[in-house]
């Protein structure tokens, strides 16, 4: 139990003790109530200055999510290193489609767990080269589009092992181009158009399928014939590489590079339909309809001032994700995250008002960060 | 109706609408009407309980409401009026409303709302507690919004004591 200042009450937070009206005895609210916006507005209206809140109870899905996020984690975190692994070392023959398939196999697996905790790791910091998580955050991508679309168990893995290895020709263009801090000189970009092809030919050498070549090929190839390296258009474009194409896109937005910061994956989503006429116009609904008006990740503002970041999106509900609040109304980092169902009635006063700025988004994130953990 | 709990309706719609579509919205002339009031194709129909009480009602078209969805809905036009359209139509709704109450209980009018309830169909109508309605006609680049406001004080022995 803990006092808190009327201010600082956030929903969802539960009272320990009866509230009652100033110098009465008279009960305003019951301990125990989980607070809404409404009753924190009564509390305010009679200048009361604190009330007594009980330690966060937390709900069987909150309890679930705790359970399943460091096993998520790791998934992630071992994907990331096999693809090091199996790429770095071509001596060591781990460039096999039956051992790339068991890798997307417990992708998979842990994207049918909870795709949300998943997508939520996507976000995480690249500290590490880019490439190998890049990958398998577009396979993870990929993997999730390939559900919507009711792929077979057999064509999941397919996409799942294109999307994994459909930057892999990155690896012969040379790491002062590919890890350049500012812009690439027409040259240098020129040598980084060739990856598609050095990738395709690298798999064809290592007998990949027909599809994980051609995604490789055609990753960077555009709905309108705009892209390259062949300007292929429409449905010539290999399926699988259309849905990687946006994939990938989408992925390089919300990730930090080295000549910029990373963009909001709200900014990501509106750079991506800004430029439709690129994309297949049914996958792209697809997409957007997947990764919901509020992606996963996105930073937003209540209507009450609260700041959010949004951990779950509910299918059908892409206006009411679940957030956890991580600064207060004054904009102050909270000791510890609340979660807030914005799908759960006692919440329907609530709304997003809208997302953080990409620069506003950059500095709440590294606040976020570099809290210390409890 | 008094005009103290009828702005910030005025003013909740204006901004929202402003906000999540970029539309300038201009407000067309007040007018009182009897119950029930006759719906349009959509209708946003929320219920207000606490210091006032009644029903407001949202009504459009489905063209307008089409096109108010797909922006908020990163402009992705859907051709059909489908279920993310409906819960981007119902979230405009509680926007506009909850950006209202929070302006009434800075005027000392406590309330709470209901969810938004949709209903499509032209014959719909609503019987309202209040023999008369207010509509409050918004004109916007791509269609009309009604915003049908039937609200009564609560009698002091119905207002909740605390």
């Amino acid at each position: 139990m803990k006092a808190v200042k009327v201010d600082k009450l956030v929903p969802g937070m539960i009272l320990a003790q009866d509230v009652l009206i100033p110098r009465t005895a008279v009960t305003l609210l019951p301990s125990n109530a989980v607070l809404t916006v409404e009753m924190i507005r009564r509390i305010a209206s009679f200048n009361i200055n604190e009330v007594f809140i009980a330690e966060l109870q937390k709900s069987e899905e909150e309890k679930a999510e705790e359970r399943l996020a460091p096993v998520m984690a790791q998934a992630h975190e071992n994907a990331v290193n096999a693809v090091r692994e199996i790429v770095t070392n071509p001596e060591d023959r781990l460039l096999e489609e039956p051992i790339i398939a068991g890798l997307v196999g417990e992708l998979l697996e842990h994207v049918k767990m909870d795709a949300s905790l998943f997508l939520n790791l996507t976000h995480l910091k690249t500290y590490d080269n880019y490439l190998f998580s890049h990958s398998v955050n577009v396979s993870i991508l990929a993997l999730l589009i390939g559900e919507q679309l009711n792929y077979s168990s057999e064509e999941l893995n397919q996409i799942g092992v294109a999307a994994l290895l459909h930057d892999i020709g990155m690896l012969k263009i040379p790491m002062e181009i590919t890890h350049k801090a500012g812009t690439l000189t027409p040259e240098e970009y020129d040598e980084i158009r060739k990856h598609p092809i050095f990738g395709e030919e690298f798999l064809a050498a290592n007998n990949m399928s027909k599809d994980i070549r051609a995604v490789a090929a055609q990753h960077h190839e555009r709905f309108d014939g705009s892209g390259y390296p062949n300007k292929l258009k429409g449905s010539d474009i290999n399926y699988k590489a259309r849905i990687v194409a946006l994939a990938d896109v989408y992925d390089a937005c919300i990730s930090e590079r080295p000549y910029r910061e990373r963009i909001t994956p709200q900014e990501a989503l509106r750079i991506i339909v800004a430029d439709q006429k690129l994309y297949d116009p049914q996958l792209l609904k697809v997409f957007i309809s997947t990764m919901a008006v509020y992606p996963i990740g996105s930073l937003v503002k209540l209507n009450t001032g609260e700041i959010g970041k949004v951990i779950k999106v509910r299918n059908k509900q892409p206006f009411r994700p679940v957030v956890q609040i991580h600064f207060d109304r004054e904009e102050k980092l909270l000791e510890e995250p609340v979660r807030l169902d914005l799908s759960d009635e006692a919440n329907h006063l609530l709304f997003i008002k809208g997302t953080l700025s990409t620069s506003e988004h950059k500095r709440a994130m590294d606040e976020i960060e570099k809290r210390p953990k409890k | 109706m008094k005009a103290v709990y009828i702005n910030p309706f005025l003013n909740a719609a204006y901004n929202v609408i402003k906000d999540v579509a970029g539309l300038e919205a201009r407000k067309g002339e007040l007018r009182l009407e009897s119950s029930p009031i006759k719906g349009n194709e959509v209708n946003v129909v929320i219920g207000v309980t606490g210091d006032l009480t009644g029903q407001i009602i949202f009504c459009l078209t489905e063209e307008t409401a089409l096109v108010l969805a797909s922006k908020m809905l990163f402009a992705l036009a859907t051709d059909t009026f489908d279920e993310l359209a409906k819960s981007a139509i119902g979230e405009l709704g509680n926007m506009i409303i909850g950006n209202a109450v929070t302006e009434l209980a800075g005027k000392g009018y406590i309330c709470d709302l209901t969810p938004p309830a949709l209903f499509i169909g032209r014959n719909v109508t609503v019987s309202t507690a209040a023999a008369q309605f207010l509509v409050i006609p918004f004109e916007m680049d791509i269609g009309k919004l009604d915003i049908n406001v039937a609200l009564q004080e609560s009698a002091p022995e119905d207002r909740e004591e605390f």
